[in-house]
């Protein structure tokens, strides 16, 4: 098998492997939704409530940490 | 299942750089196992036409000129034949630009000459009444930069095995040889033409940027 | 929570950015608008000698725009987007802010450099990567300094989720990164050949067909990862902020984003069809470069769809105009690229006049009018005051849309007429035209579109005055605007 006929197959599986895990991104967005296991749509507030002081969507666990401490 | 990607920026981030550097691992990398096989024939470029082939970047003919011929017929008719891929193997960088403003060059040595060309670059409207090209007049007072062109065709032979000094080929030797046989290069693209200061300076064994991309162009056939 | 109660936003940064992307934005037009008139009246390449002719001027002309006024504008975007998103200030981490301030000083130092060797002639002559070795060398410690701000914020963050807008911008780090440095490759003559020569010169790793590939991977994703990516994540943040309603569909804006990573990288040898590129590769270019309308669309359209029960807005903010006049100005040229991405179409296409104008409808309509309605957001924010005058805003719109209309309409005109009379062939198959007379024809088009530049550079000075304005003699503000910028009349 020479390079060029290599670079074809990579070429072609690659390409149906990653149409692959695409459509199965979407089939997960939108069962996950459904079941109700997550509300993708509540993100779109991020560009929204975005003060400094505002209550984040999910608190990043290491901050909260060190907000607590700081309240001691 | 997904729920890594979207979390985590570090995974996130190798996932993107995976996608996206698929396409070019598959479209480019087996290019270079195969490196570009120049055609039978062809020669690299001596030190004078290194030399214009600077001239050509620094002021940027690329911006209006093209050196690609597609095998349409209208452009076979026009500039010659279609251009091969074996026929840039020493061109580095490739010179195909990406606007015509200005007519193909790849085979213009065919069809223009020393003096054409002289008077071209002098004065564009002189030999072409509608021309919108600038004139290079000061290609005529600066000088080429011999030591720089030969600086490259020394390093494209070593780290890339560039054919110079091979029998029947062409000879790149030591700097003071180079320059030599450069100068005498020049010479004879001066005698073709008429500008005096131009040919004083040739006399004097400088070589003007004029005579350095003239001799590029010549080359391009 | 008493210590944070003080705690604000630190924008200096962000306004480092916003300075230069006025700055740049304004020199990089100014020639822009110059060497367009140099192709309509020849006698304006005299004006500075060596240096002022269309062909030195044109590299500073696309290198100005692109790495001197788009990249600020990405980065004056980013230090405001990525505290906000994030929900972390810069004044938390003294490491940070100073990364961030020696990632601007260094980035406008070697602005500086890069500008002088072009006017210089010093140049690699492949476009858009024009810079010698050394300049590369400064873009590259630059990137890792972005590199750093990005992931240092990312590692001090309150909010756990990353917004999409930061999605697009690492995805523009990463992509530039690889793209750049790998179609920079190059060999620095004066090392190999033992102090012989200029030290600034070098030759490209690779030659030929093989650098032409390596070229157009880089330049038409640099495209993708430079004007089309973090404008997209500026529009993902500001639409909604200034609106005040979220993205339409957050799970949309998810694909369009892995879409667009997967196709984009594999339309880049649409740039040499007919060329002596492998034919499987072309055919390639040109099936993904179809392909891609999907995505594009995808992100246009959930930005239109925000607006949704909204589009009283579009009459009342000039802002919310400038965005949404850029996403259907991202449909327009995204649609447009695929089409002169057909083999056929290119055939004319390529190498006439139509290619600018399509650069110029996504640049001038898109790039530029985002950036610009980012950094009217952002005023009032940084600075504290409200926008100097919305009838200059109005008036300013309407001239640039003028200027970008006929803009493109002069340059479609000209590309195709060109194409079409290179290959006129008279009843015995002879060319019908010499190179020349397909040159003079154009004249009307270039004097239309020199028209359109004077236009646009006009309103991009209205804009720069309505913005020194701003920060300096507008009505000061009590507290920060929550969604919609606040105006004077």
């Amino acid at each position: 098998m020479d390079i060029r006929e290599l670079q074809g197959y990579a070429s072609f599986f690659m390409t149906i492997f990653l149409v692959v895990i695409l459509y199965g991104y979407i089939i997960h967005l939108y069962r996950s939704e459904k079941k109700g296991e997550r509300d993708y749509e509540k993100y779109g507030n991020m560009a929204l409530d975005d003060e400094i002081d505002s209550a984040p969507i999910e608190q990043n666990p290491k901050t909260q940490r060190e907000k607590t401490e700081g309240n001691k | 299942m997904f729920h890594w990607l979207e979390k985590n920026p570090f995974l996130f981030s190798v996932g993107v750089f995976l996608v996206i550097a698929f396409a070019g691992l598959v479209e480019i990398l087996p290019n270079f196992a195969e490196a570009s096989r120049p055609v039978v024939g062809l020669k690299p470029y001596t030190v004078l036409e290194l030399a214009g082939k600077e001239v050509y970047k620094k002021d940027h003919c690329i911006a209006c000129h093209s050196q690609l011929i597609r095998p349409f017929k209208a452009e076979t008719d026009r500039y010659g034949q279609y251009s091969l891929s074996g026929e840039y193997a020493y061109d580095r960088p490739f010179l195909w630009g990406s606007k015509r403003t200005g007519p193909d060059l790849h085979r213009v040595g065919n069809y223009r000459t020393t003096d054409w060309h002289e008077n071209h670059m002098w004065d564009p409207k002189s030999v072409v009444p509608q021309s919108i090209m600038p004139a290079y007049q000061h290609m005529f007072t600066n000088i080429a930069d011999i030591d720089t062109a030969y600086a490259e065709a020394l390093t494209v032979k070593t780290v890339f095995d560039t054919p110079y000094d091979t029998p029947n080929g062409v000879k790149l030797g030591t700097l003071d040889e180079a320059k030599a046989a450069a100068l005498e290069e020049a010479k004879a693209i001066a005698a073709d033409m008429k500008n005096q200061d131009v040919k004083d300076a040739v006399a004097n064994g400088q070589i003007p940027e004029i005579v350095a991309i003239i001799a590029y162009l010549n080359r391009l056939k | 929570m008493q210590s944070n109660a003080a705690l604000e936003y630190d924008y200096s940064v962000a306004k480092l950015f916003t300075y230069t992307t006025i700055l740049f934005g304004f020199l990089g037009m100014l020639i822009g608008t110059l060497i367009a008139s140099q192709l309509a009246f020849p006698e304006l390449n005299y004006l500075l000698g060596e240096y002022g002719t269309f062909s030195r001027l044109r590299p500073m002309h696309t290198n100005i725009v692109i790495f001197g006024f788009t990249l600020s504008g990405i980065w004056a975007t980013f230090y405001y987007v990525g505290q906000r998103t994030l929900k972390v200030s810069m004044a938390e981490s003294k490491f940070l802010m100073f990364i961030g301030k020696l990632h601007f000083w260094l980035y406008f130092f070697g602005a500086l450099v890069a500008v002088v060797t072009l006017l210089m002639g010093i140049s690699a002559s492949k476009e858009y990567a024009e810079f010698e070795w050394p300049v590369d060398v400064v873009i590259v410690l630059v990137w890792v300094l972005w590199g750093i701000s990005i992931f240092g914020l990312i590692g001090i963050r309150r909010e756990k989720s990353l917004y999409i807008s930061l999605w697009y911008y690492i995805a523009c780090f990463l992509g530039i990164a690889m793209l750049y440095l790998f179609n920079n490759m190059e060999v620095p003559t004066y090392f190999v050949s033992g102090g012989i020569g200029s030290i600034f010169h070098s030759v490209s790793m690779y030659s030929g067909t093989n650098d032409a590939l390596v070229q157009w991977w880089y330049g038409h994703n640099a495209v993708a990862f430079g004007f089309t990516v973090p404008i997209v994540a500026m529009i993902y943040y500001y639409l909604p902020k200034e609106s005040g309603q979220a993205v339409y569909s957050y799970k949309l804006s998810l694909l369009s984003f892995w879409g667009l990573m997967f196709v984009y990288l594999w339309a880049g040898s649409h740039h040499v069809l007919w060329s002596t590129v492998p034919d499987w590769m072309q055919t390639m270019g040109s099936i993904f470069s179809v392909v891609l309308i999907l995505p594009s669309w995808g992100s246009a359209i959930n930005m239109l769809l925000t607006m949704k029960g909204e589009w009283n807005q579009l009459t009342e903010n000039p802002l919310i105009k400038f965005m949404v006049l850029a996403s259907t100005f991202y449909m327009l040229s995204t649609l447009e690229g695929p089409i002169q991405a057909v083999k056929s179409v290119n055939a004319i296409a390529h190498f006439t006049d139509w290619i600018p104008g399509h650069v110029h409808d996504g640049v001038l309509g898109w790039v530029v009018f985002m950036i610009m309605a980012a950094l009217f957001h952002m005023a009032p924010r940084m600075f504290k005051r409200e926008i100097y005058s919305k009838k200059l805003m109005e008036a300013q719109f309407w001239l640039q849309t003028t200027a970008v209309v006929l803009y493109f309409t002069s340059m479609w005109i000209a590309g195709i007429t060109q194409g079409m009379m290179w290959r006129a062939v008279d009843e015995y198959g002879n060319l019908m035209y010499s190179f020349i007379d397909t040159v003079a024809v154009l004249h009307p088009y270039y004097t239309i579109r020199t028209l359109a530049g004077v236009l646009y550079l006009v309103g991009f000075l209205m804009f720069a005055f309505n913005m020194v304005k701003t920060m300096t003699a507008s009505r000061k503000l009590e507290e920060e605007p929550q969604f919609r910028s606040p105006m004077a009349a």
